[in-house]
């Protein structure tokens, strides 16, 4: 969130009057009616760079039980990185598909992609979760303000946060254990010593 | 765990390293080696090292102002985005001031936390350091680390007209310690076509003979002689004759009087160096500028006063660094607990008037002299976060701990083992010091 982004109400609204194409099923196998892939080959290729079909798969791939929505969710994204600010900023260097991917894959664990759209709160949580998976804070907030706001309104942030700060205590962990092995204390080549 | 092999202590050992090695080892003068450590450099760690020295021998040393040091900006958001302690802060300031300061107590706490994500852990080393200010210390660092020193030895000795030229065959440096319990053992340089390193211990203990440490430094003929001022009375002592191009002397405060006995014995110069095992190499003395030489230009140096604020040129404060070689423990406004003031001697920057850390020398019931190092390894296993020992003019000596526990009497018997079981002695608790704990301290004089 080192960058100022555009102002939440902005996204709220253009979240708000999501076209009903976009919460239609995706297509797996025999199922549904949209071709999800497409949609996130479409939406990078108009941010400047060619995702490969390989990245697209994921987007093809999985079982309507298991996959449907997340893929959803990944649609629903997809109109949401098409409003008018996203498009004016230079994306190519922002992690745009983990967004679609993963962060889709987070969102859709705790919440119906339908749900997102018509529970103002989720609706905040999606405009705010875009944002920062991307870089950015709303216009106008803090950092630790915008930080603050996410982890408390997002159960996927939540649990991103919390798998974070198990990560870095499990490096801290190692770190410590590293240190005190027989073999860091002995190999010490220094042609001074303190 | 497993002892490492000689190839993971020497992965780019030849068969001349290798009979270098065994010289130093089998020598018949040779001491009781305690330990076994080696340089872990890779083939491409010795590269890495060697462009090291080279970008070392050419750099300018910044005037030391924020402004002036261009590596400053993206090295702050580096360290905010890979270590830990900073990254729990957010984004990194536009400005150092902004940057809260640390000092031994913070890392003391947990290093672990100033490691950043990049570190190999499979690689880190560690440096302890009993330091004076009271907190004992674990520093992470790597084999790359270690041998980066010597770019700056280089630097330093560059001043005084000495260029190193120990090779192959030769041995490169002697590292003398002076204490009853001492790291030793013996390794070859491959940046310099492996060249021998010895560190021992002139405790006679640790040889078979005592004459033999005269015989064995003779044998040896280093080309540089490293050590604290202790262990250098210990060697006028022995009245070796060598003709070493040049003394290293660390960690302690090397006074005049001292240093022109060694020029004069050694008749070669002789670097009072400003040397932390957080930091590495800082500065060397050089009488010309009458004072201590800054030696890294990727690190900065401020000095604040009490309160955290910059000095201005030429007053006195606390000397804090941000920056450095060891990218195991990138230092943002490292408090050292150490006071200089900064000026400049032409266009160099000069750490004037350095407080260094003078030694202490304790003496036991038994009238035997014991000096500060000592006391902290009796004291290392109880991992005290601070501690503090006086001796009075009467010899009775006054521990004071921080954090007194069920420990204390276990934490007696240890200091008693050491200086003798008749000898008296009060512990007692320490409370957080506000200004810089004077670790050590004594009012007999040996």
């Amino acid at each position: 969130m080192e960058r100022e982004g555009c102002e939440l109400s902005r996204l709220m609204r253009h979240i708000s009057e999501t076209p009903l194409e976009f919460l239609q099923e995706p297509r797996l196998g025999q199922h549904g009616t949209v071709a999800v892939s497409a949609v996130v080959g479409d939406l990078c290729r108009s941010h400047g760079f060619e995702p490969g079909a390989a990245a697209l798969d994921a987007f093809a791939i999985g079982t309507p039980k298991s996959d449907r929505n997340r893929l959803r969710v990944s649609l629903l994204l997809t109109w949401v990185l098409g409003e008018s600010w996203f498009h004016a900023t230079d994306l190519r260097e922002a992690p745009l598909l983990p967004l679609l991917l993963q962060g889709a894959r987070e969102l859709s664990e705790y919440a119906a992609a339908e749900k997102l759209v018509s529970d103002p709160e989720r609706r905040e949580e999606l405009a705010r979760f875009c944002l920062a998976r991307l870089g950015f804070r709303p216009q106008g907030e803090t950092r630790a303000q915008a930080e603050d706001r996410l982890t408390s309104l997002s159960a996927a942030e939540r649990a991103r946060v919390l798998h974070a700060s198990r990560e870095a205590e499990e490096r801290a962990r190692a770190v410590r254990e590293a240190l005190v092995r027989q073999a860091a204390e002995e190999s010490a080549d220094k042609y001074t010593r303190e | 765990m497993t002892e490492p092999s000689d190839l993971e202590r020497y992965p780019t050992l030849t068969e001349d390293g290798r009979r270098m090695l065994e010289r130093l080892r089998e020598h018949p003068h040779a001491p009781i080696f305690r330990n076994a450590s080696g340089n872990r450099l890779t083939p491409e760690d010795v590269e890495t090292v060697r462009a090291f020295e080279r970008e070392v021998s050419q750099a300018i040393i910044g005037d030391q102002r924020e402004q002036s040091s261009p590596w400053l900006a993206e090295y702050l958001a580096r360290v905010y985005r890979e270590v830990p302690f900073y990254r729990a802060m957010g984004g990194a300031p536009r400005r150092l001031s902004d940057v809260p300061c640390v000092g031994r107590a913070d890392l003391a706490h947990d290093v672990a936390r100033f490691v950043p994500d990049s570190a190999p852990i499979e690689r880190l080393i560690n440096f302890r350091t009993s330091g004076t200010t009271g907190h004992p210390l674990l520093i992470a660092s790597h084999p790359v680390v270690a041998a980066s020193y010597l770019a700056f030895h280089r630097r330093a000795l560059l001043r005084f007209g000495v260029t190193l030229r120990a090779s192959r065959g030769d041995v490169g440096v002697v590292l003398l310690g002076y204490q009853r319990k001492c790291f030793t053992y013996v390794s070859v340089t491959p940046t310099l076509d492996e060249a021998g390193l010895v560190k021992l211990n002139l405790y006679p203990e640790d040889w078979r003979d005592p004459e033999d440490r005269r015989k064995y430094l003779e044998h040896l003929a280093p080309e540089v002689l490293a050590g604290d001022p202790i262990s250098f009375v210990e060697l006028l002592k022995l009245g070796v004759a060598l003709r070493p191009r040049a003394l290293l002397s660390t960690s302690m405060t090397l006074l005049p009087a001292l240093r022109r006995e060694l020029e004069e014995w050694f008749a070669c110069s002789v670097v009072d160096l400003y040397s932390l095992n957080e930091a590495g190499p800082v500065a060397a003395f050089d009488p010309s500028c009458g004072g201590h030489v800054l030696l890294q230009h990727r690190l900065l140096i401020e000095i604040l006063d009490a309160t955290g604020k910059p000095l201005p040129r030429g007053q006195r404060g606390e000397v804090t660094l941000t920056g450095g070689f060891n990218f195991c423990l990138p230092l943002v406004r490292y408090r050292t607990g150490d006071f200089a003031s900064l000026s400049l001697c032409g266009t160099e920057p000069v750490l004037i008037e350095l407080e260094g850390r003078a030694p202490v020398q304790f003496r036991s019931q038994a009238g035997v002299w014991l000096n500060n190092i000592e006391v902290t390894h009796a004291l290392q296993p109880f991992g005290l976060r601070q501690f503090q020992l006086q001796q009075g003019r009467d010899g009775a000596l006054r521990l004071r701990v921080a954090g007194l526990g069920p420990e204390l009497p276990a934490l007696r018997a240890a200091l008693l083992g050491l200086f003798g079981s008749e000898q008296a002695l009060t512990v007692e608790e320490l409370d957080e010091p506000s200004g810089k704990l004077c670790q050590f301290s004594s009012e007999l004089v040996p």
